[in-house]
């Protein structure tokens, strides 16, 4: 009997659900499908992450819709009895709400979805990366087959820019107006470049992107290729990313076959194919003008501009530097047209964005909303509210580069303008939800710890201004701050803004601007209290025993690394501060929550 | 694979190539199979193969899920059409046999077979 | 053409220039540290920032890289341009707290504390890059780049290991504007930083001169050196000379012109070279900058060297002490036996030069003082009698150079000598160390000796014909001999020598014809078999080989040459030569008749 496959069960293969299990769970499920005979009517199917990593693995059964969180081996059996063969819920797999608990089975009924609008990320965890005929079948390169054969380059233009997209890397500028920059610039050589460096800690926007999606991009770039007058494209992607490298690549080479990058696209005269740079450790590769002098070899330090790369970029020549999602979308743009495109998000920031929704949310992952949503709606129902019942406190956009939001602007529209004015960025789509554990000091001490090892080290404001800016924040946290230091950060900080040579030391002060700014008094109570209200701040917190809730049993007192804690069976333990590391072992343990920190 | 020489060529691959993932495209129709103990045991998977070989050959687009037992033991093979908006019908003691009828009476011609029916819902509930 | 408006003054500028070039043009000062006129701009100290407020990107930008565009309206010293460059300079005071640019930089500016903690007080990089830029534009050797990253950038040769890449041109030394860099000389580098000699490979030899322009010496620079090094791969390399000579005089293409005259009359003056007291180990030449040559304080003193013609130590200060020490290699069995002649003479007068223009006390060590010319005895007693002048009969027989005290770059050096009249050794601590070393003929003297036929004394200098009787002619008739070429002598001797070559010379060339003596060999054409054996035998080079007489080729004496010595007749084994008027006939008479003498 020849295979009619009825359902598709979708398994994602991303390195968060794989650490978690995927590859032995995809083994056994195929295995029992076997097993029981289902083998020519269920199919399994490898895609990249449909975004709910913080219930990996996940498993997506269609055409009924089903989500399944957190699938490992050993639940295969009752899943395929009952799920595949039976067509029953098996309610323990499902998605429950955090409150109340209830069983939402269908993932357009899971609020994490609910409010998303996954354009960019239309295709992934729908289908196989690895096999271009699935992109085909779900009308990829439509877009780019409309183009070759009925759109002049400049109508391409119009369309990108009637769209009202704007560059997804960070910066946000407006796409067509970048290309018709590239378009006009004199030459007949010109290059086109796709960005995949994805430096910002914890970011993984791109990487699912590049790892679910990869035709998306390069369909987004022939197009471009064709409204610029462009015939060689590089990918540079950073070489921590395996999975988006292979699946690029076997993306590449079966366009090629199929005649739809290369030579003579879908039969055109048109030529146009793409080679893979691979980033080596640097995130201040992902600046365009250090990325160009990486692909052309050089180390990645940035050149200043103007002028820009639109006129003087790769070996001199025009180039169009845009960010992975930035391509994604325009083959949307194109397909559904700019019309369709500029209603979804608001007046200044069209189309949809991806961000990756992490920290002290109880639903983590990537998420594609239109712009315009507010924090609040991000927070609550995409992220399903705060975990462990906690309170927010504030929520930080933008990675390395960006500034921390507080509680008071929780209903502020996220799009490039209004995160800009709240002392933030847009950035590349992080955003870190912190509750009151988090200290702020140390968040802004963090991000220039980072920034300290990724500078490229060619200009003074930068290089030297976040080497003493780290040093005041590091002292205050250790509680040997000073009240001037305040005054020596508001004078330095602006400085590195304004006078760096590129956006890495541009934005670097954002964070402890940001955080001086909504939570100046936190930096006040380190300098002149010596304490860290979090609790984070070793130097500045101490652990101690809570004398009413504690039991006597000695728990604590045997897992202390450094026998810092004395007592009697059954009698109220003590921490003796003298021996105490505050490594927090004693919180951790304790059954009866009987250790505070203060 | 030869390589793509037109757009044309790119749709009509692509047509070929829908059918491979219908399971995973919005569809106008859906036909559940119940697959309780009590389906399975009356022969509901012998019905499905056979929905689907028939779908196959007709080249009609639909889903084909399947669903636990809802209650109807007795009617089992039990089988629901749901086209748009119509309401849902569900027909009962379903065979191999009575497949082809069904199929082109009622999702090709519209017409739903009266005499196979046992239910009908009329509430839409998305 | 752009009309810009810089601190609200309109200027004008041409397409492509940047906002620093157009500001210097119009007398507007923007300070910079990493921009350099030859270099490609680099935006990296961001010392030149100033303030775009309308036409362009607006905020801070580095002014060296911005490039104008109509309509462009700068600020270069708006409150916020201030500020940004009070902070860079303070972080770079607080990097390198020592370098006199950044303090003085920042003194400009209000600063004269470093503001931040400083924990690298002996950091001179600024990581301006110009070294690395002009390895790379420049030199073209492509050695130094930064490494690393962040606060840890550096510069260096890959892997910050030692590279025979580099080829020590010295040029990052030179344009490092901190002097961070210091060029390490090992034995091969051709470059020798002599500190009395040339600066740079293009430089014009002295304020005398002539001609007084500058000349490019093709072994030391870089552009030649590195044409050579890479055969003819790198062929404009530098090339900065050419860049800053407004007068565009600077022509890298000049060859060497080769001219042929067929001449009757020669005169060699070839002159001397300095012989190297480095041979002589215990005089310590090359182990201080101190110790100096007669010849190299001669530029020392001189109003148009290095130092404008004062008298100072490396560390440029005045001596306290000096020592002059004759007779450095000149009769020394282990050097050159004869004496340099000269010497003595120039010894006393720099030993007077250094009590005119100094305080410091003078020690001359001599063995004999050898003033014998018109009014030179006079001059030796006024120098022995003058105030801070000790003469010290003996030999200076060691100079060692002591540990540097107190703060000092180069430690005093110890001369040891004997006082012959006291019969004592001495010893003394000074300051600076003058030797009077030796002269020598040139390295190439054999070369010129071969084509002229020239033959060498044992002091190495030429042969006279006669040494009392003919002092400047050779045995070579035409050949001449003038000034020291044939042995060491002073300025007045010289000029006397020189004068009698020349009226020889012009003698010989105004009779238009030479007597030669009649006694010459002949060599008879049709018994020679051109074997050149009496080519090789003729000490005079009187032979010469003509080919194609009867299809072999014969040897044929030019009688101008030939003195009759008969060398050539002896050996010639087909008896073709004939010693004229010494034939084997006439010899044999002549023992005939010796035999005829009665009892």
């Amino acid at each position: 009997m020849t295979e009619q496959y009825r359902a598709d069960v979708l398994i994602c293969t991303c390195p968060a659900c794989t650490k978690a299990g995927a590859p032995e769970m995809q083994h056994a499920l195929k295995a029992e499908v076997e097993r029981r005979g289902l083998a020519g009517e269920v199919r399994l199917v490898e895609t990249g992450s449909r975004g709910f990593c913080s219930m990996g693995p996940v498993v997506i059964i269609r055409p009924e819709g089903i989500l399944y969180c957190q699938v490992h081996d050993v639940d295969v059996p009752e899943l395929v009895e009952e799920t595949l063969v039976k067509g029953r819920i098996v309610e323990r797999l499902t998605y429950k709400e955090p409150e109340t608990h209830k069983a939402i089975p269908h993932y357009d009924e899971i609020p994490f979805y609910d409010k998303q609008m996954r354009v960019v990320t239309r295709n992934c965890g729908l289908i196989n990366p690895q096999n271009i005929e699935e992109y085909i079948a779900v009308g990829g390169y439509q877009a780019l087959g409309k183009v070759l054969t009925s759109m002049a380059p400049k109508e391409i233009i119009e369309e990108v820019k009637k769209s009202g997209l704007r560059g997804r890397g960070g910066a946000g500028f407006p796409t067509g107006r970048k290309w018709e920059f590239t378009r006009n610039a004199p030459g007949d050589v010109k290059y086109l470049v796709a960005n995949g460096d994805e430096g910002d800690p914890g970011a993984f926007m791109d990487r699912s992107l590049m790892e679910g999606d990869p035709h998306a991009i390069l369909e987004g770039m022939t197009i471009g290729a064709y409204a610029m007058g462009a015939h060689k494209g590089y990918l540079y992607v950073r070489d921590e990313y395996p999975l988006a490298l292979r699946n690029l690549n076997i993306a590449m080479e079966q366009a090629r076959e199929y005649g739809l990058l290369g030579q003579g696209i879908l039969g055109s005269s048109f030529d146009f194919d793409v080679q893979i740079v691979r980033g080596a450790g640097a995130f201040v590769c992902g600046e365009e003008t250090a990325l160009l002098a990486s692909v052309e070899g050089h180390a990645g330090n940035p050149r200043p501009r103007p002028p820009y790369p639109a006129q003087s970029g790769l070996w001199g020549k025009p180039t169009n530097i845009n960010n992975v999602k930035t391509w994604a979308n325009i083959p949307v743009v194109i397909s559904r047209g700019a019309d369709w495109f500029n209603q979804i998000g608001t007046e200044t920031s069209k189309g949809t964005m991806i961000f990756s929704l992490v920290g002290k949310v109880n639903n983590t992952g990537l998420v594609e909303v239109p712009m315009g949503i507010t924090l609040r709606e991000l927070v609550f129902d995409v992220g399903g509210g705060m975990r462990d019942g906690k309170q927010f406190k504030a929520v930080q956009t933008g990675g390395p580069s960006g500034g921390c939001i507080p509680e008071e602007l929780l209903d502020l529209p996220v799009d490039y303008e209004h995160l800009k004015e709240a002392g933030s960025i847009m950035g590349s789509g992080g955003m870190i939800v912190m509750d009151e554990n988090a200290c702020m000091v140390d968040i802004a001490r963090y991000f220039l710890d980072f920034l300290k090892d990724e500078s490229c080290g060619k200009c003074t404001p930068c290089r030297e201004g976040i080497r003493q800016m780290l040093s005041i924040l590091t002292r205050i946290t250790e509680g040997q701050g000073e009240m001037g230091d305040l005054q020596v950060l508001e004078t330095l900080a602006p400085v590195v803004k304004e006078a760096s040579l590129c956006g890495l030391g541009q934005t670097a002060p954002n964070p402890v601007l940001s955080t001086l700014r909504y939570f100046r008094d936190e930096y006040v109570t380190h300098i002149v209290d010596h304490k860290c209200p979090a609790g984070v701040c070793k130097e500045l917190i101490e652990y101690y025993v809570i004398e009413d809730l504690c039991t006597g049993c000695g728990v604590c007192r045997r897992k202390c690394p450094q026998e810092a804690i004395s007592g009697e069976k059954k009698e109220v333990h003590v921490i003796d501060p003298a021996l105490c590391i505050k490594c927090g072992v004693c919180f951790d343990v304790c059954k009866f929550d009987a250790v505070g920190v203060r | 694979m030869p390589k793509l020489k037109s757009i044309e060529e790119l749709q009509k691959l692509r047509g070929q190539l829908q059918k491979d993932i219908k399971a995973r495209t919005e569809m106008n129709t859906t036909v559940t199979v119940g697959m309780g103990t009590c389906g399975i045991s009356a022969g509901a998977r012998e019905v499905m193969h056979a929905i689907l070989a028939e779908l196959e050959t007709r080249g009609i687009d639909a889903h084909v899920t399947t669903v636990g037992c809802i209650g109807m033991c007795s009617k089992e093979p039990l089988v629901d059409i749901q086209q748009g908006d119509e309401p849902r019908i569900t027909y009962g003691n379903v065979t191999p046999a009575m497949v082809p009828r069904m199929i082109e009476e009622h999702l090709i011609q519209g017409n739903v077979v009266e005499e196979w029916v046992v239910g009908r819902v009329t509430g839409q509930e998305g | 053409m752009a009309t810009l408006i810089i601190d609200r003054q309109e200027v004008h500028a041409e397409e492509g220039q940047t906002i620093l070039e157009v500001a210097k043009e119009n007398g507007i000062e923007i300070p910079t540290l990493c921009y350099h006129p030859l270099l490609e701009p680099y935006g990296a100290c961001r010392l030149c920032v100033v303030e775009i407020v309308a036409g362009g990107r607006l905020g801070l930008q580095t002014a060296c890289t911005y490039p104008i565009e109509e309509g462009l309206e700068v600020l270069t010293r708006s409150p916020s341009v201030i500020e940004a460059r009070k902070v860079v300079l303070g972080l770079l005071l607080s990097r390198t707290p020592n370098v006199e640019l950044i303090q003085d930089l920042a003194r400009e500016y209000g600063i004269t504390e470093p503001p931040f903690p400083t924990d690298t007080p002996d950091e001179r990089c600024i990581l301006c890059g110009h070294c690395v830029r002009t390895c790379h534009e420049l030199v073209k050797a492509y050695v130094l780049n930064f490494s690393e990253r962040g606060i840890e950038r550096r510069v260096g040769p890959p892997f910050l290991e030692k590279t025979r890449d580099c080829i020590g041109c010295g040029a990052c030394t030179i344009m490092c504007p901190t002097g961070a860099i210091e060029t390490v000389l090992e034995k091969e580098a051709v470059y020798k930083a002599k500190p009395l000699g040339p600066t740079s490979a293009i430089w014009v030899p002295s304020m005398q001169a002539i001609p007084n322009v500058p000349v490019i010496d093709t072994d030391v620079c870089i552009r030649f050196r590195q044409n050579d090094r890479t055969e003819g791969e790198i062929v404009d390399a530098c090339g900065a000379c050419q860049m800053v000579c407004e007068a565009d005089a600077i022509n890298f293409d000049q060859q060497d012109e080769i001219l042929e005259l067929d001449v009757g009359t020669v005169i060699v003056a070839t002159g001397f070279e300095m012989w190297d007291p480095a041979q002589l180990s215990q005089y310590s030449y090359g182990k201080s900058p101190n110790i100096i040559t007669g010849l190299e304080f001669e530029r020392l003193s001189n109003a148009g060297g290095i130092t404008a013609g004062e008298i100072l130590t490396a560390e440029e200060k005045k001596p306290e002490a000096v020592a002059i020490i004759h007779c450095v290699g000149s009769r020394d069995h282990n050097a050159h036996e004869y004496c340099s002649r000269f010497c003595c003479m120039y010894s006393l007068k720099q030993a007077h030069l250094v009590r005119d223009k100094t305080d410091a006390q003078v020690y001359e060590f001599y063995m004999d003082m050898r003033t014998f010319g018109s009014g030179y005895e006079e001059f030796y007693e006024r120098v022995q009698k003058e105030e801070g002048i000790l003469m010290v009969r003996g030999r200076g027989a060691e100079v060692s150079v002591l540990e540097p005290q107190n703060g000092q770059k180069y430690g005093k050096l110890r001369v040891k000598g004997e006082d012959a009249d006291l019969g004592r050794p001495v010893r003394v601590d000074v300051d600076m160390v003058v030797l009077s070393s030796a002269i020598e003929a040139p390295h190439d003297a054999d070369e010129i000796a071969s084509m002229f036929g020239l033959s060498r004394k044992p002091d190495g200098f030429f042969a006279e014909a006669h040494p009392k009787m003919r002092p400047v002619e050779t045995n070579t008739d035409g050949v001449f001999l003038a000034g020291v070429t044939q042995g060491p002598k002073d300025v007045p001797d010289t000029v006397a020598h020189a004068g009698a070559a020349a009226s020889m010379a012009l003698a010989l060339m105004d009779k238009g014809e030479v007597t030669i003596s009649p006694q010459t060999a002949v060599v008879d054409e049709i018994l020679c078999a051109g074997c050149k054996t009496c080519i090789s035998l003729c000490p005079y080079t009187a032979i010469s080989f003509i080919e194609e007489i009867d299809e072999k080729g014969v040897a044929r004496v030019n009688e101008a040459l030939c003195k009759g010595c008969g060398t050539c007749a002896a050996a010639c084994p087909s008896g073709a030569i004939t010693a004229r008027h010494f034939t084997d006939q006439q010899i044999l008479a002549q023992i005939e008749g010796l035999f005829r003498v009665p009892a």
